[in-house]
């Protein structure tokens, strides 16, 4: 975020030589972007798009359906996502939240989850998954200011689910995450979430 | 002359002026608005001219019926639809017709060379493209819009489609046909650019023209797409400098 970062639009150059840089594409030896993002020192940030998912990620999904075997889950994507029964010991129910894991996603994205953790009584907020990061913060930065002044338990999902649960002031912690999603690629967010939540206590 | 046409045929160009007075290679005033809708995942409003057309996309997808779709990329697809009241003409019950299947073919097949679609297989990517009021070259300003809602969903393109029609009226070549030339010129032809290496997506042509004015209408939509990436640029880049919280169709003030 040091550098200053310009906006870029599908087709436009990024790199006069055949770079491999994410949401980007290589054409007659040259690079050009693919989606709307920030591009800067190499690297592009899309600014909207869809979720993609990766192994390892966490996700935060919602049980759509109960089978022989185990769990079909929504993790905010078009494709079916797995949850084995012998990867947990809970059970769960159609409508349930949980955080989970993703083991491996093939190349037909079939999708596999592990490490599944049944979230406590709450309400989702569903962001761009773009905008994830900037929700977290650096080191988590964003997410404390938002739970120690709202009171709430934030579980954000990388794919753009985030559950907000506990006895905190939900409409407050709602207002504080969409405001973050709608300035994501400005600066200074930190700062200016922190004295938005003062004074949306206040009041 | 070309069908659609009613009554006598005015003076289309004289002294370098056309019937709404603009030169041969101005376009109509164009306004985009980007992200309107708030459930599409990408929209784009469009006044191009008396044109009035919003464009909104959904996806990617889960692809249904299941038969259609294909493991190895998302099908895309797209509904272009006139509104009964928006045109002079009586466009009778909306809903598909043969010309707007026409359209929807066409849009479909621009965008499909464009959309990077092997991300996402098994699924599908919607366009939809209402025109609330028409007043010649809807495609073009369909798939200028279009674009711009695809931009806005974050599907990865290799380009930002846009397109534009030039046409003959009363024996010379002009950018972006309006009604009256598109009903009495003698050719009108849409094309639709990728911008970048200037490859073409649709390219469609009514009526006739000699090889020189090909050319020379090609030579003219070229130079004017540079123009209508620009103010489709300028509508995307609106969005992120003036974030709002809730999208919701913003009318454009005169």
């Amino acid at each position: 975020m040091e550098k200053e970062s310009r906006i870029v639009f599908p087709g436009e150059l990024v790199s006069d030589r055949p770079d491999r840089i994410a949401y980007a594409y290589i054409d007659k030896g040259k690079t050009y972007s693919t989606v709307v993002g920030l591009f800067s020192d190499g690297k592009l940030v899309p600014l909207e798009g869809p979720y993609e998912p990766l192994p390892d990620d966490i996700v935060v999904c919602i049980i759509s359906e109960v089978r022989f075997s185990g769990y079909s889950v929504d993790i905010n994507c078009p494709y079916v996502s797995f949850l084995s029964s012998r990867e947990i010991r809970e059970r769960y129910e159609m409508g349930d939240a949980i955080v989970a894991r993703i083991v491996k996603v093939d190349e037909v994205k079939n999708i596999d989850l592990t490490d599944a953790r049944k979230l406590p009584q709450g309400s989702l907020v569903k962001v761009s998954s773009v905008k994830v990061p900037r929700i977290i913060g650096k080191k988590n930065s964003m997410i404390d200011t938002i739970q120690s002044s709202t009171g709430c338990q934030v579980t954000a999902g990388r794919n753009g689910y985030i559950w907000v649960s506990g006895a905190g002031d939900f409409s407050l912690a709602q207002k504080a995450i969409r405001m973050i999603e709608a300035q994501a690629h400005t600066r200074g967010l930190t700062d200016r979430v922190a004295s938005f939540l003062k004074s949306g206590k206040s009041r | 002359m070309m069908g659609g046409s009613k009554g006598e045929k005015p003076v289309l160009f004289e002294n370098g002026k056309r019937i709404d007075g603009r030169g041969a290679g101005d376009l109509r005033p164009i306004k985009i608005v980007c992200r309107v809708l708030n459930d599409a995942d990408g929209s784009a409003y469009i006044e191009w001219g008396k044109n009035k057309i919003l464009a909104g996309v959904y996806g990617p997808r889960e692809c249904i019926p299941r038969h259609d779709q294909s493991l190895y990329r998302a099908v895309v697809r797209c509904r272009y639809n006139m509104a009964p009241f928006s045109g002079m003409e009586e466009h009778g019950r909306s809903g598909p017709n043969r010309r707007s299947k026409e359209l929807s073919k066409v849009i479909k097949e621009a965008f499909e060379n464009v959309i990077i679609s092997e991300n996402f297989p098994k699924t599908q990517i919607d366009v939809f493209v209402e025109v609330l009021q028409s007043d010649g070259g809807t495609r073009c300003a369909a798939v200028t819009a279009a674009a711009v809602a695809l931009a806005d969903a974050g599907i990865p393109m290799k380009d930002l489609p846009c397109a534009v029609a030039v046409c003959k009226i009363d024996g010379k070549m002009a950018v972006d046909p309006g009604k009256e030339e598109d009903n009495f010129g003698e050719s009108d032809m849409p094309i639709a650019f990728s911008p970048r290496n200037g490859e073409v997506l649709l390219y469609q042509m009514d009526g006739l023209l000699t090889r020189e004015e090909l050319a020379e209408g090609f030579a003219l939509a070229k130079e004017a797409s540079a123009k209508i990436r620009e103010i489709q640029a300028d509508a995307i880049r609106k969005v992120y400098d003036e974030p709002k919280e809730e999208r919701f169709l913003t009318i454009i003030k005169e």
